[in-house]
């Protein structure tokens, strides 16, 4: 196991160059039009190549990009070229209020599918063409209409909840969970639609197995059925969903932050983006990387702990 | 098409016209005015500062944090006109090569020491030495002297118009030499402005939270005790943040204008705050021969319903113009107005003079600026059988470059000082291909070393004249910035306005 967690995690490094090294070449066709920006309107063709130099834009990229991955693996990511502020911390900051909307839009993502998954494919009838309905209904809607929606709704008409803004848990709580709750929502409908809809379909497949016919001769419960056995056979594949859930959430954060005025990943992202932030865009980038690797690795870690078939050696 | 029934600011008025009276929206303390000046305000702005080095500074919106935390030295009032800051007076010499700058001598600096002259010459020292967005603003600066502690004299190389501008804008803040090269002074540096930053509220990037210092120079001009600024970038998110009653003031689009209304939200309409144009950069032709027949130019020029795209592309929030001066600026010629009237007809005719009636292809780079232009823009040129291919470029990519013979640009209403550096002078900004002419080359080179104001104005007004009639610019629309407040607050700048806490008062 842990000779394939370090296989893994090489080969999450080596994703890791490939992709910075396209990032590099991608962007360094930008390198005047940064300089331009940085310098705002007085810029002029002299101001702007002397910026480009003094910044060390103007030599090979493959020379530039080897020595931005030499002070990368000493933690060193650089400083952002309109800030001048860290990189590493910056990003560390933006992506615990990412997470921070994430980890609890998730957990109750993965809960609700259950229960709506498991429900539908134990019942049939109505219940499931009703769960069926609610999984189409969440897949209609985009997240930003819903996103824009929602906030016209609770944060704007009812005044309920705030429409824009965000409050550090460790600054107050109570206002942290409700500048989160729109958001969380925003989140939460197209995942259960997505997530139910595979533990339905999974779970189907299961009660429909010959061990089941089985336990039901040997006069097993019903609920012993469906919650002990064929739920750890269904949750194998359900885990799987849920880690690209996980993924299409942070893609999912570029728009919602932005409609929330929430200072996170996808925020910083799309900012850096706009105003052809180098380092900034190189940080996000090892660190998006770094996450889907580390995610895809404990995702395959827990299949095998559900199913001993899945396990690797 | 929302309802005209705005307020309007335009130069010296500061605020004309109805106030719509809010009656739902006021926010927790938002405008909640005292006779002992204890109101607050909380306002969006579209973005953050992206540092509080001096050296790092940018004008315009990024102004409204820094220009809390600094004094300036000099400062243009909502008309544009200079007025006295930390320097209480200024002279130049006969030969304009030399600028004494006479200090007040009750700065001081947000630790309580006071401002020494030695301060301002080293923030300008290193302003002008660091590669930035201020050090274009001081090349004309070769030597700093001190003669006592309330006197900067500046010795130049050549004569700067652009300089008193440059030292009312964020090339003339006053920092503290001593904490300069702190790290710390990016986020919270020490200034000698109206307000400090409270660093325990305050979340950079995100909110700004500013506490007057009541023992600044200039105090009474700022009627907020405590003032919050939050960046949010998308202009819906903002305007959801003011109808919720989370914002005292924030810009709303002419889209969205009616729902402010609707809202009980007060609309200040400030008039020609940014002008949206094609720079016709490439006027010897070097990449596209046809633009450097000053009859092609002409012809774009005739080719765009200027009137026609205010309405349909800004909900009728701008002005049409056909100059790049701000028509609150003395440069500005109302005459000008009139030298290209929408006439296709007539610009096919110089088209074909020019010898370009078969018509061309013009590439220009699609960027966000003009994505929401770019369908008019090329059906106007069609019109007189231009091909316009708009070719995706980087969001950051503005097209000042020669790689474009044209480029649609919007920048903000600026002084005419500022209008010459940028767009007319050979190293300008907007004058990527360093376009020159010998009439012009005099006027610039005269206007450089004019010492009297007035006399300045003329020449500006002589630069603004070869502007249009040699077709170096087909400007299209001065672009309307509206303001929405909530009650107890008011937007009472100009287009010319500097953007720092001075545009708001609190209205009874």
């Amino acid at each position: 196991m842990t000779l394939y967690i370090l296989r893994r995690l090489a080969a999450g490094v080596m994703l890791a160059l490939v992709i910075l090294l396209i990032v590099f070449l991608l962007i360094s066709s930008s390198f005047d039009d940064t300089a331009r920006t940085m310098l705002g309107q007085g810029a002029t063709p002299e101001s702007t190549a002397a910026l480009v130099e003094a910044r060390g834009w103007d030599r090979p990229v493959i020379v530039q990009y080897v020595e931005w991955i030499w002070h990368a693996v000493q933690g060193d990511l650089g400083q952002s070229a309109f800030t001048s502020l860290p990189v590493r911390s910056a990003v560390v900051d933006r992506l615990a209020v990412t997470l921070s909307l994430i980890v609890p839009a998730l957990l109750i993502t993965a809960i609700l599918s259950v229960l709506l998954g498991v429900w539908a494919a134990s019942h049939g009838g109505v219940i499931d063409r009703f769960a069926q309905g609610i999984s189409l209904v969440g897949h209609i809607f985009p997240a930003l209409l819903l996103a824009i929606g929602l906030v016209v709704l609770f944060g704007v008409e009812l005044g309920w909840l705030p429409a824009t803004g965000y409050v550090r848990f460790g600054d107050d709580t109570l206002g942290w969970l409700r500048s989160i709750t729109i958001p969380v929502i925003v989140l939460v409908i197209p995942g259960v639609a997505n997530m139910s809809a595979q533990v339905r379909g999974r779970m189907i497949d299961e009660l429909n197995r010959d061990y089941v016919r089985t336990l039901r001769t040997r006069g097993i419960s019903s609920r012993s059925i469906v919650y002990k056995h064929a739920l750890r056979n269904a949750g194998s594949p359900a885990l799987t969903v849920m880690s690209l859930e996980f993924i299409q959430m942070f893609g999912a954060a570029l728009i919602i932050e932005n409609v929330f005025a929430l200072p996170g990943f996808g925020s910083y992202a799309f900012n850096a983006s706009l105003q052809g932030d180098i380092p900034v865009i190189l940080g996000i980038s090892v660190f998006g990387v770094a996450l889907v690797t580390v995610v895809h690795l404990v995702t395959d870690i827990l299949n095998g702990w559900l199913n001993p078939k899945a396990r690797v050696h | 098409m929302p309802k005209r029934s705005v307020g309007r600011t335009t130069g010296s008025a500061l605020m004309v016209g109805a106030l719509l009276v809010a009656s739902a929206c006021s926010s927790e303390g938002g405008g909640s005015a005292s006779p002992q000046g204890d109101a607050t305000l909380v306002f969006g702005v579209p973005q953050p500062p992206n540092s509080l080095d001096p050296a790092e500074l940018h004008d315009g919106v990024q102004r409204y944090v820094w220009g809390a935390l600094f004094d300036t030295l000099l400062y243009l009032d909502h008309e544009g006109e200079l007025q006295p800051a930390a320097a209480e007076s200024w002279e130049y010499s006969d030969d304009a090569l030399t600028l004494t700058l006479h200090l007040r001598d009750d700065l001081s600096f947000s630790d309580s020491e006071p401002v020494r002259a030695e301060d301002v010459r080293g923030t300008l020292e290193r302003t002008r030495t660091t590669p930035g967005p201020q050090q274009g603003n001081l090349s004309a600066i070769d030597s700093i002297e001190v003669p006592d502690d309330h006197t900067v004299v500046l010795n130049l190389s050549e004569p700067d118009d652009n300089l008193l501008t440059s030292l009312a804008q964020a090339a003339g803040v006053v920092g503290d030499p001593e904490t300069l090269d702190d790290p710390q002074t990016q986020l919270n540096p020490v200034g000698s402005g109206p307000y400090t930053l409270n660093a325990d509220q305050t979340d950079d990037g995100v909110v700004y939270v500013l506490d007057r210092r009541d023992d600044h120079w200039n105090a009474e001009e700022y009627p907020f005790e405590t003032v919050t600024v939050r960046p949010i970038t998308d202009q819906t998110a903002r305007f959801n943040a003011m109808i919720a009653g989370e914002l005292d003031a924030a810009t709303v689009n002419g889209e969205l204008a009616e729902r402010a209304v609707d809202a009980g939200l007060s609309l200040t309409e400030v008039e020609g705050a940014s002008l949206a144009q094609i720079v016709l950069a490439d006027r010897d032709g070097e990449v596209v021969p046809a633009l450097g027949d000053v009859r092609v130019r002409q012809a774009i020029n005739m080719a765009l319903d200027r009137a026609g795209m205010v309405e349909s592309l800004n909900y009728g929030f701008g002005v049409p113009t056909a100059q790049v001066f701000n028509p609150l600026s003395s440069a500005y010629l109302p005459e000008g107005e009139q030298a290209y009237p929408y006439d296709v007809e007539a610009a096919r005719e110089l088209m074909a003079e020019a010898g370009y009636g078969d018509g061309f292809t013009l590439a220009m780079p699609a960027n966000v600026m003009s994505m929401q232009f770019q369908a008019t823009l090329s059906q106007a040129f069609a019109d007189i059988g231009i091909t316009l291919q708009w070719d995706p470029v980087p969001a950051q990519s503005s097209g000042q470059s020669t790689d474009w013979a044209a480029y649609w640009n919007i920048g903000g209403a600026a002084p005419s000082s500022r209008v010459v550096a940028q767009y007319f002078a050979p190293e300008g900004s907007n004058n990527p291909f360093g376009s020159s002419d010998p009439e012009l080359n005099e006027l610039i080179e005269d206007v450089a070393a004019e010492v009297d104001l007035g006399e300045a104005d003329e020449l500006y007004s002589r630069i603004n004249q070869f502007g249009i009639d040699n077709a170096w610019f087909s400007p299209a629309l001065w672009l309307d910035t509206i303001w929405a407040t909530v009650e107890g607050v008011e937007y009472v700048g100009s287009a010319l306005s500097m953007q720092d806490l001075r545009v708001f008062d609190v209205s009874e």
